[in-house]
Parts: structure tokens; C-alpha cells; sequence
């Protein structure tokens, strides 16, 4: 990289200087706007978590990782752990009904080639409407899920005061509301698989499945790697249908990691738990997300 | 039966199946809208609607601001959306076509936006807002969203493989570096900007916690927010007929987009997918 400076530097012609100008106004508005409202916010979390103030971060002292410890100690620990279950269990349930409607999909048969509109309309519509929709369907007494247990003769179930059942319930709808993109994008990865080895693999007689456990899925496994990571981090950063079903309840049971940040950032006014939780989100979105990268840079690579 | 058939068969049942059980919430959603309070709360009402009550949306509607919700909406996905493509189109244009020193650095702050989630970082926007007296202001809902490191990365990716020859062929002609972007390379990136555009358009729509943060007063707030608070009251009054009614009135203007939009919206989910 050293002893490719200079070259760059001989190679930049005075055609190249007299765009420089433009060039720093063209990329000016998004590096302005990424420092002040993404890296210096991100100091400031870095900063704060490791300090102890007032909500407007004056009168600051340095208390090392007690932010930390108290966050861990404050329901943190809790939170952490249902934000692993939450996004493991969201992950797969949206990455194996993703790629099993996107297998129906793209059976070739007839008449079903417009099909993918149902699937994206949960995706696409405002999910503090469809979470109201939750809220009625899953509610005590006269719900409907309430209705047919009962119907079935079976106990009705309170979502909103039970741990397990109110976890399960928000876990569901984020299914609902999700897999569609995993559908789309299993959907648009098969379509890139060569047809004329498929079609040679059924001529040879191989059947369904293993034409997928042989062929399809070796195949798919970078797009299942990307898939993997674009809806890890969308598990880990749930919050509005915690925040319109059960406000993190009952008793944390669904207290997701940014529910905690904006919980105890703007209700509880502890900005240094808050900024010890984001800091840890940030941290953990940081692994998913490098190991993205590293993936992209190992295509390009090969491009 | 040939096994064609069955397959056939075996397909469709499955595809049908999900089909209503994924559309199933939403129907459930427009018959309780119009039910009467009466017929929801009673667990032994039919659930078909016993008598259609279709004054319940102008009713939900006459409860709260959603006029001014959708307006506030309208102006902040439409400004946001605009901005993101502008920038990221420009952005994404001098990383790929011009070398100027810095180059390297500034590519890398522009796309770390990507690496940092807005969720972990509320807390510490919230205070910039609050330093800057953007707080329940148009501006502090629209400047922050501005930068786009997907934007920026999908633009730069598309002039990548936009023909060279184009722009040399202008600027023998005479034509300045403004107008070859303006008049040679914007127009190519039309379709790009379509697919990616609508996909901005519904996240900005649909976002629900940065206004959260930004703005709390019902003048500034946008229909998700309002949604949620029109639901506390309404809870509070029991009249959850209408809940599902404003809910009804929230999605379907979304709705009718998504349908209208759909091969967009599928493209530009594989897109935002940086696949």
C-alpha cells in the first residue's frame, strides 16, 4: 500500500486535479452527515458507558465499567439472554420457511409465478399496525387464538402475563412480518442457480430432495451465509412490537436489547445502563456484520 | 394419477396454505374494524361481522389527527427518501469515477454508517438533537437519515460498471465533469434508483423508533407514533373495533403501494440485501 502511493500520485493527471473540487463536494453531504449523526454518536456512547452523569451528560466522572456491571446486575443479564433466544429462534423459523416457500415458488409450476406479493406485504406495511392486529388476536378472553384453545377444549393462555407465552407470541409475529424478505432473497438466489444442470439432475432421475440436499443447498450456502447475517441483525435490533405488545413484559420476560436501551434511556433516564447496553449492541452487530464483510470481500476477490 | 400431478398438487396445497395463513391477520384486521365493540369483547360472538359497521373508520379517523400523522409522514419519507438517493447518488458517483486524495478514508466514513446500527446509538442522537434544537422539528426528523452507506455503496457499485466511454466522448465535446454526471450517468442509473428508492421510501414510512425519539408532540408525530398512542387511549375506552379501524387506515394506503410497486419492491429488498 506504501509503494503504491507515489505512483497514484504521478498517475493523477491535471484532468484528475481539476475534479478534485467536485469530487469533495459530491461526497461532503453523506461523510458530514455519517460523521455527526453516526460516529460521533458512537464516541459519545463509548465515552459515556465508561462515565457516570445527569440525562444531559454534563457533570461527568469516570467509573470505569461500572455502567457495565450495573446493566448486567439491572435486568441487563436477562435481557441479553431473551435477546439471544428471541433472535435464534427468529432466525430460524424466518431463514426455514423462507427458503422452503421459496423452493414452492420455484417449482415451476403453473400459475403461481405472481405469488410473491402475499409474502411481501407483512414486510412492507407499518408494523405498529400490524402489531395492533397481535395484540387483538392474541388478547385474553376473547382473542381468537383464546377462542380456538378453548374452542378445543384446551386452557386459554394469557400472552400478556405469562413469560413463555408472551415471548412465543412476539417471536411469532416477527416471523410473520419477516420471512417474506427471506423468501425473496432464496427466491432470487435460486433463479441465479444453472438451470441446465438442474434439469440434467432430473433427467438422471434424481428426485426432490436430492436435488436439493446435493445440489441446491452446497450451492446456496453463501447466500444462506448473507441471509443468515442481514436477519441475525434484524433480530437483534427488535423493538417496535415489544414496544406495542408488551412494553418488554411480563417481568423482562420480552425486554429485547434496544427495548432496554430505549427504556432506560428515555423512561428510566439512566443514561449510563442505556449507553453500556448500546455499546454492547453495537459491539455484537459489529461481529455479524464483519463477518458479512469479510464474505463480500471474499467475492469481490473472486470477481 | 401421473406423478406430475401429485407434485402439482402437493405445491399448491402448500402454497395455498401459506398464502392465507400469511393474509389471514390482515382479514381478521378489516372484519374486526367494523364489527361493533359488542361482538369483539364477547368470546362467544360469530366471527364473521353480525352487522357491518362502516362508520367505525370515519369515527377513528375523527378521533385523533391522522391527517396531520399522514401529512408529517408524507413530508418525512418523501424528504428523507430524496435525500438519501441525492446523496448517495453523488456520493457514490465521485467514489467511483473520479481519484482525488483522500479517496480511500473518506469511502471508508462514508460507508460506516453501515457498520453502526442507528438502534445501538439512539441515546446519544437524541442529546444531538436536543444540542442542535431539532427536537420535534421537520429537520431533526429528515437530516439525520440523510447519509446512506447502502446507498452510497449500491451507487458506487452501479457507475462501476457504467460505460467510461460515455462520459469521454462528452468531455471531447466540451462538457463540464456537472453536466456529464447530470446529463450522461444520472439518467442510467434510473432504474437502479427506482427499486432502491421505493424500498427507502417504505423503511422511512414505516419507521417507528427514530421519530420515536425525535418528536413526542401529537403536531410532529407520524402515523406509526400516532397509531400507538390513538391504541393506549382507545385501549383505556376499550373501543378495540377502533383499533383495527385506525390500524386499517394506517396500512392501506402502504398497501395499495406495495401492490402497485411490487416488482420494485422485490428487487430492491434484493438489493438492500448488498447481494
Amino acid at each position: 500500500m506504501v509503494s503504491r502511493r507515489p505512483r497514484a500520485a504521478a498517475r493523477r493527471s491535471r484532468a484528475d486535479r481539476r475534479t478534485w473540487g467536485l469530487a469533495y463536494l459530491f461526497v461532503a453531504p453523506t461523510v458530514l452527515l455519517t460523521v455527526v449523526f453516526s460516529i460521533v454518536p458512537l464516541v459519545m456512547l463509548g465515552w459515556r458507558s465508561l462515565h457516570k452523569g445527569n440525562v444531559f451528560g454534563t457533570s461527568l466522572r469516570f467509573v470505569g465499567l461500572r455502567n457495565y456491571k450495573d446493566m448486567l446486575a439491572e435486568g441487563g443479564g436477562r435481557t441479553l439472554g431473551v435477546t439471544a433466544e428471541y433472535t435464534v429462534a427468529f432466525v430460524l423459523l424466518t431463514m426455514l420457511l423462507g427458503l422452503g416457500l421459496a423452493l414452492l415458488l420455484n417449482a415451476r409450476v403453473p400459475g403461481t409465478r405472481r405469488l410473491r406479493a402475499p409474502f411481501i406485504i407483512p414486510l412492507v406495511v407499518p408494523a405498529v399496525a400490524t402489531a395492533l392486529i397481535w395484540s387483538n388476536l392474541f388478547a385474553p378472553r376473547f382473542g381468537l387464538v383464546n377462542r380456538l384453545l378453548s374452542g378445543l377444549g384446551l386452557d386459554e393462555v394469557d400472552f400478556m402475563s405469562r413469560p413463555g407465552p408472551a415471548l412465543a407470541m412476539v417471536v411469532l409475529f416477527g416471523t410473520w412480518q419477516f420471512f417474506g424478505q427471506n423468501v425473496i432473497l432464496y427466491l432470487a438466489a435460486l433463479k441465479t442457480l444453472p438451470q441446465d444442470v438442474m434439469e440434467a439432475a432430473s433427467v438422471d432421475g434424481a428426485g426432490g430432495w436430492q436435488r436439493f440436499r446435493h445440489m441446491q443447498w452446497p450451492m446456496l450456502r453463501r447466500n444462506t451465509l448473507l441471509i443468515l447475517v442481514v436477519t441475525t441483525l434484524t433480530g437483534l435490533q427488535t423493538f417496535t412490537q415489544i414496544y406495542v405488545l408488551t412494553s418488554g413484559g411480563p417481568d423482562g420476560a420480552t425486554r429485547t436489547a434496544l427495548y432496554y436501551v430505549y427504556d432506560d434511556g428515555f423512561a428510566k433516564f439512566d443514561a449510563g445502563r442505556a449507553d453500556a447496553m448500546g455499546m454492547l449492541l453495537f459491539l455484537i452487530s459489529l461481529v455479524v456484520t464483519g463477518l458479512q464483510i469479510a464474505m463480500l470481500g471474499r467475492r469481490d476477490d473472486r470477481a | 394419477m401421473p406423478r406430475i400431478l401429485v407434485h402439482r398438487a402437493v405445491v399448491y396445497t402448500l402454497l395455498a396454505a401459506a398464502v392465507l395463513i400469511v393474509m389471514f391477520p390482515l382479514v381478521w384486521m378489516a372484519l374486526t374494524a367494523v364489527k361493533s365493540n359488542g361482538q369483539i369483547i364477547n368470546p362467544a360472538a360469530p366471527l364473521w361481522p353480525t352487522e357491518w359497521h362502516w362508520s367505525n373508520i370515519p369515527d377513528a379517523w375523527g378521533k385523533a389527527p391522522f391527517a396531520r400523522w399522514f401529512a408529517n409522514t408524507v413530508v418525512f419519507a418523501a424528504a428523507a427518501t430524496a435525500g438519501q438517493l441525492a446523496a448517495g447518488m453523488l456520493a457514490g458517483y465521485a467514489f467511483a469515477m473520479f481519484d482525488f486524495p483522500g479517496r480511500r478514508l473518506l469511502f471508508l466514513l462514508a460507508l460506516s454508517g453501515l457498520m453502526i446500527p442507528f438502534s445501538a446509538i439512539i441515546v446519544p442522537v437524541a442529546q444531538i438533537l436536543g444540542d442542535l434544537h431539532w427536537l420535534n422539528t421537520y429537520q431533526g426528523l429528515i437530516v439525520p437519515n440523510i447519509a446512506s452507506g447502502l446507498g452510497t455503496f449500491l451507487f458506487r457499485q452501479f457507475f462501476l460498471g457504467a460505460p467510461r466511454q460515455l462520459g469521454e466522448a462528452a468531455r471531447i465535446d466540451g462538457a463540464s465533469e456537472l453536466r456529464i454526471f447530470w446529463q450522461v450517468y444520472a439518467p442510467l442509473a434510473r432504474p437502479a434508483t427506482a427499486a432502491l428508492g421505493i424500498i427507502l421510501f417504505l423503511q422511512n414510512w414505516n419507521n417507528f423508533l427514530f421519530p420515536l425519539i425525535a418528536v413526542n408532540t401529537t403536531k410532529m408525530q407520524v402515523v406509526s407514533q400516532g397509531l400507538a398512542v390513538f391504541q393506549s387511549q382507545m385501549t383505556t375506552q376499550t373501543q378495540y373495533n377502533l383499533i383495527m379501524s385506525a390500524s386499517l387506515i394506517a396500512i392501506v394506503p402502504v398497501l395499495l403501494v406495495a401492490v402497485a410497486a411490487q416488482r420494485h419492491i422485490v428487487e430492491g429488498i434484493t438489493l438492500g440485501a448488498v447481494d
